[in-house]
């Protein structure tokens, strides 16, 4: 895996997160955040894309565990031979703002939406992300093609 | 979900958007961040002073994992960043690193301690090197000392200076 921290968490950089979607939308646009999280997907996620470009998922996977089970979210990942689905069931980074009493961005899950489209544009894979509520998400990166 | 670890190489993204955009957008935003700060530092800063913000990047130093020193005294409070492990991560980064990355410490910091009641000294050091140092003092009561000569004072002179 590229990236893998360890040590202590800042969680509050979920805040920060939070902050700068709200004015990016407000000052900019909506489309202004699409192209950052896709700058974000495709390049400082170089590494995922480039192996799911190639059909493998396994970085993915990877940063899913470790990054979930190190904030300590609930979570479940599911593997099948088509798909790939993350079902989260308490997201720590809305946790976190709702810990520090702040009100989750409208946009605050498109980081999620818009990093798994491109981490899956021109790949074999495309994704889907669900918000099944607050905090509660399903995200499913299929192999195009199948039902 | 951006996982927290990699916040800086989103920031680092956003910093690149916000400068190609041009007309202070960059300067625009740090101020924006320096609002939001505000929620965990300002009344920290106004009611404890500087041990309070010797309270404040103490935690900070323990988790973002700073190689940081700090130095409060009577009348100021130093701290040396060693190794920042913002620009650290953001130089180790397959997106490349935003040249301006450091500007927004100076962009969020010195407008809270000025709201504050403080003043500081930031020295970057060099954008690439993550090193950097601030001194933060109280804003001062008395009016600013100004060195004012009337001449240029000749050898072996005595140089007076004035209150101005």
């Amino acid at each position: 895996m590229r990236y893998c921290e360890t040590g202590e968490l800042h969680l509050d950089f979920h805040g920060a997160t939070n902050t700068t979607i709200n004015y990016i939308a407000k000052n900019f646009s909506e489309e202004a955040l699409h192209e950052i999280f896709f700058a974000v997907g495709q390049k400082v996620y170089k590494s995922i894309h480039k192996k799911l470009q190639h059909g493998d998922a396994s970085e993915l996977i990877e940063h899913w565990q470790y990054f979930f089970t190190r904030e300590k979210g609930k979570f479940q990942i599911e593997e099948t031979p088509e798909a790939i689905i993350l079902e989260v069931s308490e997201c720590p980074a809305v946790r976190q703002l709702l810990k520090l009493g702040l009100a989750p961005s409208p946009l605050f899950c498109t980081q999620t939406i818009m990093v798994n489209k491109a981490l899956c544009e021109n790949t074999p894979f495309e994704s889907q992300t669900e918000i099944t509520g607050c905090g509660q998400c399903r995200q499913t990166i299929k192999r195009r093609g199948v039902k | 979900m951006i996982p927290s670890d990699h916040f800086v190489r989103f920031y680092n993204e956003v910093f690149k958007f916000l400068d190609r955009q041009g007309d202070g957008a960059l300067e625009k935003y740090y101020l924006e961040i320096s609002r939001h700060q505000e929620i965990h530092c300002l009344e920290l800063f106004k009611t404890k002073g500087l041990q309070g913000m010797h309270d404040y990047w103490e935690h900070i130093r323990i988790e973002e994992n700073c190689d940081l020193s700090l130095d409060l005294q009577p009348d100021s409070l130093t701290l040396t960043m060693n190794k920042c492990p913002s620009l650290t991560k953001a130089m180790d980064n397959d997106a490349g690193l935003c040249l301006k990355y450091c500007d927004h410490c100076p962009g969020w910091i010195v407008p809270l301690l000025k709201k504050a009641g403080y003043d500081c000294r930031y020295d970057i050091i060099d954008r690439q090197i993550p090193r950097c140092q601030i001194k933060i003092t109280a804003i001062s009561i008395m009016p600013i000392l100004k060195i004012c000569h009337s001449d240029t004072p000749s050898v072996g002179e005595k140089q007076e200076s004035l209150i101005c």
